[in-house]
């Protein structure tokens, strides 16, 4: 009899503080979700005071910082490109080339370049592959916006960049009708195009180099996906070319950044090196634009 | 009024007793276990990746749902769910703030988010289920109502009793699930800030009403809507119990009742009128968390009401038959 009631007395009261604490939590939990919430709580405060200590710049990027850099490199032109460690730390993006896209393996050249550094000794690592299939120059410059984005650029002894593939095809429809053989396609429109890109591609590295002044950017240049269709071989050419033309132009400011072309790679092979769908490479083309890539850092 | 304590004494000695709520206890204290060792090895794998920094992680996490976003393969509705945890995370990277900090705090958070729905509820039936029809497998139930007690009183002190239970079988999982969870990851987090107040407009968050609590109130937030829960689910079993005359008929009806609420809820966003179902509405912390609810429409008021009213309808079900009833057998 005793020990019943102990029994009683202990779950009684434990189960009627139990009761009380839950209720109470469910009486804030309903007011919380409602909206009538007011109770400043400490935790607050903490998180904006950390988030502004440990990243003043990444807040209030600056606009007078910018010009100034580029200043200073084009002032002091190198042809040496700085050294880079011996454990490379790798962020690679872009759009669908930088993912893999079209590669069974699903490595693309971003992790076949760096199993290229890595048959050599280097401990290179990839932090993040930031990727997305059909980014465009503009959705880019968007996306540099983003604090993680920053973060991961910010951290990278090298870059990997690919990007304005679609502003040139996708833009002018090609890839929508070019297997059935580019029903309105104009190589006038698609030229047009790219001097607006190419601005936004000299946006985006620029922005790159204002968030990591040290890292090593290395820009994969167009191929042309569409050679094999005769009507399409050169005027697409002239567009290819005169996008990578562009695009090395706006590189060459910058002594630590590097344009690999993929063109010669791509040109007389499209059918051994493009995927099944016709615009992405297939394993072994991302395997040359890797090989491409690695030996220039060997 | 008086004679209505001795009575909830009795049922809860009996409980106590019987030993139910020691295989509750018993039930907690092995699956606990097994769940901690999931998750420090998936710890482990993760480590070394994205040079252990967690920002790197959950931006790749970010770019990988961005990315299967494109793909026409994904249903509509995952879409939307994946572009409310996008817009989430990237709110939590912009604030610095780690949400998958692996601290004992935090698995037991993660780990009542997941149980509310069907674990938690499965431990209530397991007391809820047997509180009346028991007596009737083993013929208590005349000694019962033969003395000289109210047939109201009686069912009410088991009624009371339940509650207590109830109230006892939450706390001891959150005292279980932090006190193992802390050996692997920690007793540490109970000051971390999580947000809460993420609101839902179709596919965007609205972050303007977003603000950050100390772990230890989301926590007792988070267990007061378990709670609520519960009791409800409880409520239920409850009548079940009473309309029911074999313990184990009884388990059965309630256990197809709530998994069949887990299996609607992964199917049922095209057939609306499922959200009046009350296993449908047992997810009531997802609103806390601010994820997209199973169906459109559905909001903490609205399934606190369902809830609600579910449960009175048993508890007065459960009287009405239980007094009218002749005991037969």
């Amino acid at each position: 009899m005793n020990s019943s009631k102990w029994i009683w007395r202990v779950t009684a009261w434990i189960s009627a503080i139990a009761t009380v604490v839950l209720v109470v939590g469910f009486i804030n939990a309903f007011q919380d979700v409602n909206g009538s919430y007011t109770e400043p709580s400490a935790a607050e405060d903490q998180i904006t005071g950390s988030t502004e200590e440990e990243n003043p710049d990444m807040n209030n990027p600056d606009e007078a910082n910018e010009s100034e850099d580029n200043n200073d490199i084009s002032k002091e032109p190198s042809t040496v490109l700085p050294p880079l460690p011996d454990d490379i730390k790798i962020t690679a993006i872009g759009d669908s080339l930088a993912k893999g896209t079209g590669d069974n393996t699903g490595e693309g050249y971003v992790r076949r370049s760096i199993q290229q550094l890595n048959e050599n000794g280097r401990k290179s690592e990839l932090l993040n592959n930031l990727a997305i299939n059909g980014l465009t120059t503009e959705g880019l410059l968007t996306r540099l916006e983003d604090q993680g984005i920053r973060y991961a650029l910010e951290k990278a002894d090298l870059i990997l960049l690919s990007i304005g593939g679609n502003d040139l095809f996708q833009g002018s429809g090609l890839v929508e009708n070019g297997q059935a053989g580019a029903g309105e396609f104009s190589p006038e429109q698609l030229v047009q195009e790219i001097p607006r890109a190419s601005e936004r591609l000299k946006e985006i590295l620029q922005n790159i180099r204002q968030l990591n002044p040290t890292a090593r950017v290395i820009y994969i240049g167009l191929y042309h996906p569409f050679a094999d269709f005769q009507e399409l071989l050169i005027p697409g050419n002239i567009a290819v070319s005169t996008w990578n033309h562009a695009a090395q132009q706006i590189i060459n400011e910058d002594p630590n950044m590097v344009l690999v072309p993929t063109f010669d790679l791509f040109q007389g092979k499209l059918g051994q090196y493009l995927s099944s769908d016709h615009f992405h490479p297939n394993g072994d083309g991302y395997q040359l634009i890797a090989e491409r890539i690695a030996k220039g850092i060997l | 009024m008086n004679n209505i304590l001795p009575l909830i004494q009795n049922e809860c000695i009996k409980v106590i007793k019987k030993k139910r709520f020691y295989v509750i206890l018993l039930v907690i204290l092995l699956l606990v276990p097994m769940f901690t060792y999931a998750q420090v090895k998936s710890a482990e794998r993760n480590q070394g990746k994205f040079n252990d920094d967690w920002r790197l992680e959950l931006q790749q996490r970010i770019t990988d749902n961005q990315n299967s976003l494109g793909s026409d393969r994904i249903p509509e509705e995952w879409k939307q769910y994946r572009l409310i945890f996008i817009q989430q995370m990237q709110y939590y990277l912009d604030q610095d703030v780690n949400p998958n900090q692996p601290t004992g705090v935090n698995f037991t958070r993660e780990f009542m988010n997941n149980a509310v729905s069907l674990f938690i509820p499965l431990l209530i039936m397991a007391i809820a289920s047997d509180l009346v029809s028991g007596e009737r497998t083993n013929g208590t139930i005349k000694m019962l109502l033969t003395r000289p007690v109210k047939r109201w009183k009686v069912l009410f002190s088991k009624l009371v009793t339940l509650v207590m239970f109830v109230s006892l079988i939450i706390l001891a999982t959150y005292a279980i699930a932090y006190g193992i969870s802390g050996l692997a990851f920690g007793y540490k987090g109970f000051q971390l800030p999580v947000f809460t107040g993420f609101r839902i407009n179709g596919s965007d968050v609205d972050v303007s009403s977003v603000h950050a609590v100390p772990q230890w109130q989301y926590l007792m937030m988070q267990a007061g809507l378990v709670w609520f829960v519960s009791l409800s689910v409880a409520m239920l079993a409850f009548m079940v119990s009473v309309l029911v005359r074999s313990t184990a008929a009884s388990i059965v009806v309630m256990m197809a009742a709530l998994i069949s609420g887990t299996i609607l809820t992964n199917m049922a966003s095209a057939w609306t009128s499922a959200k009046y179902l009350f296993m449908v509405n047992l997810n009531l912390t997802s609103y806390l968390e601010g994820s997209l609810p199973p169906i459109e429409g559905m909001t903490l008021n609205f399934s606190l009401a369902v809830l609600g009213i579910w449960a009175l309808a048993a508890v007065i079900i459960s009287f009405t038959v239980f007094t009218r009833r002749d005991i037969l057998n």
